[in-house]
């Protein structure tokens, strides 16, 4: 018997979101394995955002960067299908080439003609030892780069902030910065559930006044311990 | 996960002091959690706020009391029935019902996990505009109706509302905008808080997704937007918001390959409902006190849409008969959307205004036989029945407490009891008491 009804799903546009993670040797031991932590428990929450924003579709990848820099998850994957292969932390900060390794991906072709702005979360605990300028204005030269929604989060004492926030480019949002795990849950959570809902569906409440999408206020930061 | 409230955890109601338990966690959003909770040994639904949110609505309390204190405006919605506290807790919370299984979202429609038929989508449009019809009349008002707190029952179209922490009185200034693609223009320019006129704009905009499966401002415009972030955005459902299918305005119009649910959808429906969802569109963007299509005109469109169901002989799917494109085109033939055969019409029973296509299935109601009733679903009063021993003759049964009596222009007159059924020949006329029908091909 035919459908009951006519037609498909409906129309939704892309939402990449790329977490860009910092794997240097500093971030060995607990800081890592936060992270890799973080990120799980962020999944299902994402899932739920997916679930709840029928217009976006939502396409997670993941670039990492030591020495030198890799795709980690380098297939636009659905949240559904997305699976988080946890990384561990050996050698230098070469944040230049993770941001060139993205913007090259935000060339049209391969990221399509019509989308949602891209949301990229930048982790790091430390200084970039390659060339950042270049790579951040590779990144800013590609219009879907200036698009898109930028999050960074400082993790522990001894992150450089001001490259941080020169990533972040608005100075409206501040890195966040994440001094115990339980911050990092905190913040990786909110980055990757309230910040891909706004990119969703912009609401135009909010500190971000400026720029693309409107990005509501980040939680407060938890504890008291320090890294 | 740290959450709020554990299992087992109690908490105390604001008004009767009774004892509520904390049972499941059944999930959270970003003004709070939501569990499962058993209050004397009933279910229900504990909503528990996070701290952070009270800082941001500061008047959240003293509108969750009100909504208390004035009550559900009906059964269709999950509504606060009393506030929840506990000494050891910060924050606060309220008890609602829960939402049965039954209940999915629209936006399961959406991402079509859930296929209803049309009947049952106008039967949900018109619960959702009779719902809001209500809410209205008791001088409240939504500001957030998006496919996010709508739920239905898919095989009957029975509605559910939620999220009705945000319900205020109309005119209140509130911190909830709406949510974007559902706020009225004037919300997105910056010029209106949310009130009655704009919910009567989400409405439009819900109906339209549920009908057409695509929204009614995304055509060529949305389709040259490269970057749909919140500019682009407040543009496109704000500053130059055009409608799809504006009769005077081609420039938005869908683009085939982009916005085919547009263009798949919107020349099945009968055009009486066509044009509501044009004014909707057009005087209702323009001008948002007079312009708006009312809860009570899109009720009407509802159950004239569900009478005017008719099923194709061939494939079997639900179709509508549409006697405005009958009148307009050269032949006296419908055809079926999806296998493109002619529908054989059903014969159809003319009450009053009221046109109500005779299908095997098809049941009159007490409004369609009494102009002075209010709309009862759960009593038919009539409905299509096949003769005992013959299945090809039709009738239709008397299910009401009254006597009938037909007349047919050379044949005497016949009564009806309750209980007894009348042969469904074309040209009888029907005196129901309060009203009269004519069957008619």
């Amino acid at each position: 018997m035919a459908p009951a009804r006519p037609g498909g799903e409906l129309a939704t546009r892309p939402l990449h979101f790329i977490w860009i993670v910092d794997c240097s040797g500093s971030m060995g031991g607990d800081k890592i394995k936060s992270l890799n932590f973080a990120i799980n428990e962020a999944l299902p929450a994402m899932r739920k955002v997916a679930d709840e924003n029928p217009n976006a579709n939502i396409l997670v990848r993941a670039v990492k960067f030591s020495d030198g820099a890799q795709w980690h998850v380098a297939q636009p994957t659905s949240i559904e299908n997305f699976r988080w292969m946890d990384l561990s932390a050996d050698g230098v900060t070469d944040l230049g080439k993770a941001l060139k390794l993205v913007a090259e991906q935000l060339k049209m072709p391969p990221m399509e003609e019509r989308a949602l702005p891209p949301v990229l979360v930048l982790m790091s605990d430390g200084q970039p030892t390659d060339d950042f300028s270049s790579g951040l204005k590779e990144l800013m030269d590609q219009p879907w780069g200036q698009k898109s929604v930028r999050i960074a989060i400082a993790i522990g004492g001894d992150a450089h902030l001001d490259i941080l926030q020169q990533f972040v480019g608005n100075p409206e949002i501040k890195p966040l910065q994440a001094n115990n795990s339980e911050s990092l849950v905190k913040y990786i959570k909110w980055a990757s559930t309230v910040v891909l809902k706004s990119a969703s569906s912009p609401t135009g409440t909010g500190q971000d006044s400026k720029g693309a999408v409107p990005i509501p206020t980040p939680p407060p930061p938890s504890g008291y311990d320090v890294w | 996960m740290s959450q709020l409230l554990k299992p087992g955890q109690v908490v105390t109601l604001g008004i009767s002091g009774a004892k509520c338990q904390v049972k499941q966690f059944l999930g959270e959003g970003t003004q709070g959690e939501v569990h499962r909770a058993d209050l004397d040994g009933k279910p229900v639904a504990l909503k528990w706020y996070f701290p952070e949110y009270l800082t941001v609505d500061v008047r959240l309390q003293e509108r969750i009391k009100m909504a208390i204190e004035r009550g559900s405006p009906s059964d269709r919605f999950l509504w606060p029935i009393e506030l929840a506290s506990a000494p050891d807790l910060p924050s606060f919370g309220y008890i609602m019902p829960l939402r049965e299984p039954r209940f999915k979202s629209i936006i399961d429609m959406m991402k079509r996990r859930v296929e209803p038929s049309f009947r049952a989508v106008a039967t949900a449009g018109f619960e959702l505009a009779h719902s809001y019809l209500q809410l209205h009349a008791k001088g409240l008002c939504y500001r957030d109706i998006s496919f996010g707190n709508v739920f239905f029952d898919p095989d009957t179209g029975e509605i559910r509302i939620c999220d009705n922490d945000n319900v205020d009185t109309d005119g209140n200034p509130g911190s909830i905008r709406g949510t974007p693609r559902f706020m009225a223009p004037e919300i997105v320019r910056n010029e209106s808080e949310p009130n009655a006129m704009t919910d009567l704009f989400s409405l439009a905009v819900l109906l339209f997704h549920m009908f057409m499966m695509h929204h009614p401002l995304e055509g060529k415009k949305e389709a040259e937007i490269h970057a749909l972030d919140h500019a682009a955005m407040c543009k496109l459902y704000g500053t130059e918001a055009i409608f799809i299918f504006d009769q005077n305005d081609t420039s938005n119009r869908p683009v085939p390959g982009i916005h085919d649910n547009a263009l798949v959808f919107w020349p099945i429906y009968p055009q009486f409902l066509l044009n509501l969802f044009m004014r909707a569109f057009t005087d209702g963007i323009r001008d948002s006190n007079h312009g708006r299509v009312r809860e009570s005109e899109w009720r009407e469109a509802m159950i004239r849409l569900r009478d005017s169901i008719v099923y194709c002989g061939h494939c079997g799917v639900q179709s509508f008969y549409d006697l405005d494109a009958l009148r307009q085109s050269s032949g006296p033939v419908l055809t079926c959307w999806a296998c493109r055969k002619s529908l054989q019409l059903p014969p159809r029973i003319r009450i009053g205004d009221s046109v109500i296509m005779l299908n095997f299935d098809t049941q009159l109601y007490p409004h369609h036989i009494d102009s002075n009733k209010v709309f009862d679903f759960s009593k038919p009063v009539a409905a299509v029945t096949r003769h005992p021993n013959d299945p090809n003759i039709w009738g239709l049964k008397n299910l009401s407490g009254d006597k009938w009596v037909a007349t047919k222009p050379g044949n005497p007159t016949l009564e009806i009891e309750p209980g007894r059924s009348l042969a469904m020949a074309i040209g009888t006329r029907v005196n129901f008491g309060n009203r009269q029908g004519e069957i008619r091909l």
